[in-house]
């Protein structure tokens, strides 16, 4: 079928060396379309932009947010380039299919977004059923029924399963939270299946620029909060601090959750809440010397992310384990609750 | 019954002297959906601005050890009142109604009321 060629990605005018970005992906290169494979497939704007979904602590200045829409300052900008410019022509050319991408897939119903999943994110089913809005029987239910006719949406709602307003409004969270991962940083091509329809159905379509215009802002939401990204994909454990400045309960039922093995992905999924929101709230726990990214070799049986640890009585093993704290401590510097403070002291500078 | 943009519709309709509406997540600041505004009022931007505002009272309740939800919160302009109603909904968790009101042609406990019963059509 059709097979669009697009020239390769725009590089960023600055990347940050050191930030999880690979370079990869950025040939543009062109899958061939298999005559077998009636869906035409195209690879191309494997890395949209090098700075996606990373802002390191030097990293998001100057290019940041281009058409955002949350600085009263920068309505002027709107020339940038987008994320992706394949996202771009399918919406121009109102495209309807499904858009594979490194970290999950953005359907496109007449070049308008109408759904959006990630692994990082929990599902609409998550968001729905965790807290309480909807029973997970009449979920399954709806899926059984009307997945087939693509009309799970429509279904739940026509059955009075739940109303119109908390569905739309959970769609569009879900929608939006995704897409800020499916459009991040990505090292492999992506690609675009004509035709392909998600057995939700519509439930209020998005126009592929606001949703751009969103995750950018989001993208520097964070990165104002706090500029190191460490703690969006690694495992998290509390800095060990004296007296914790109080947290807002939202915050807390994160904070409840870091147990020096969760990332924030397991975290969204235990509390059934939207991935970026947890990313929000955690740059906040970190920003406040709360929570930090859990030491790379926090391994269980030492598990030094826990400071002066009192010995566990689930894991009586582990106090002998332990046999010389003081030099699992000097091996591993980041342990020392003063160089932990000079290193975000240093990165909060260098952010200014 | 209501979705979004029927709600917010029905918020500007019903409520004296309302010139817009946006329903707003404030963790993300995004707005959910909105209506009216002006291009020297982007109520995208007043969206995202204030859920600075709802998150210091937050964490300012949080350290005074106040127990007790936010309902509203009312900012009166010299020309405007900017209403704010936190929903507490099942699913309305972390979510507010903006409203933009004309002070000349408004009565604030009238709109305080229209916006309760808006919440509770939004069923969220």
């Amino acid at each position: 079928m059709t097979v669009i060629s697009t020239p390769p990605p725009p590089l960023p005018v600055r990347r940050k060396p050191n930030g999880p970005i690979g370079p990869a992906g950025t040939t543009g290169s062109v899958a061939p379309g298999g005559p077998a494979d009636a869906a035409g497939q195209v690879g191309a704007d494997g890395c949209a932009d090098g700075r996606a979904g990373s802002t390191g602590p030097a990293g998001l200045t100057g290019s940041a947010d281009p058409i955002g829409s949350a600085g009263p300052g920068s309505p002027g900008r709107a020339a940038a380039p987008g994320l992706s410019p394949m996202l771009h022509r399918l919406a121009a050319e109102r495209a309807t299919g499904v858009l594979l991408r490194e970290h999950g897939t953005l359907y496109l119903s007449e070049g308008r977004i109408v759904h959006a999943e990630s692994p990082e994110t929990p599902g609409l089913d998550v968001l729905l059923t965790t807290g309480g809005l909807l029973h997970p029987d009449a979920w399954r239910e709806a899926v059984a029924q009307a997945g087939a006719r693509r009309r799970v949406g429509r279904y739940l709602v026509d059955h009075g399963r739940i109303s119109e307003g908390s569905l739309e409004l959970c769609h569009v969270a879900a929608v939006f939270d995704a897409a800020y991962f499916v459009l991040g940083a990505s090292g492999e091509p992506a690609r675009f299946r004509y035709g392909a329809v998600h057995w939700l159905g519509a439930v209020r379509p998005v126009p592929v620029a606001a949703l751009e215009r969103e995750t950018l802002r989001r993208r520097e939401l964070l990165h104002r909060i706090w500029p190191d990204p460490a703690t969006d994909s690694a495992p998290l454990a509390r800095a060990e601090l004296p007296a914790g400045p109080p947290v807002t309960a939202r915050q807390g039922a994160v904070l409840d959750q870091v147990d020096g093995v969760r990332t924030a992905a397991d975290i969204s999924h235990v509390l059934g809440r939207p991935a970026f929101h947890t990313l929000v709230d955690l740059r906040r726990l970190v920003a406040a010397g709360i929570v930090r990214a859990a030491p790379p070799r926090a391994a269980e049986p030492e598990d030094p992310s826990h400071g002066p640890p009192a010995p566990d009585p689930h894991h009586p093993q582990q106090s002998g384990a332990i046999v010389d704290p003081v030099s699992a401590l000097l091996a591993q510097p980041a342990a020392d609750p003063g160089i932990a403070l000079l290193r975000r002291l240093r990165d909060a500078l260098e952010a200014l | 019954m209501a979705n979004t943009e029927t709600a917010l519709k029905e918020a500007l309709a019903s409520i004296e002297g309302a010139t817009g509406a946006a329903l707003v997540d404030y963790t993300s600041g995004m707005a959910l959906g909105t209506i009216g505004g002006s291009k020297g009022f982007d109520l995208n931007v007043a969206a995202a601005g204030n859920t600075d505002v709802v998150r210091a009272k937050l964490r300012t309740m949080e350290h005074l050890g106040l127990k007790g939800e936010i309902e509203d919160i009312l900012i009166t302009l010299s020309d405007q009142y900017h209403l704010i109603r936190l929903l507490t909904g099942r699913g309305g968790n972390g979510l507010f109604l903006y409203l933009v009101l004309d002070a000349k042609r408004s009565n604030l406990a009238m709109a305080r009321h229209q916006l309760k019963r808006i919440e509770a059509e939004l069923e969220v």
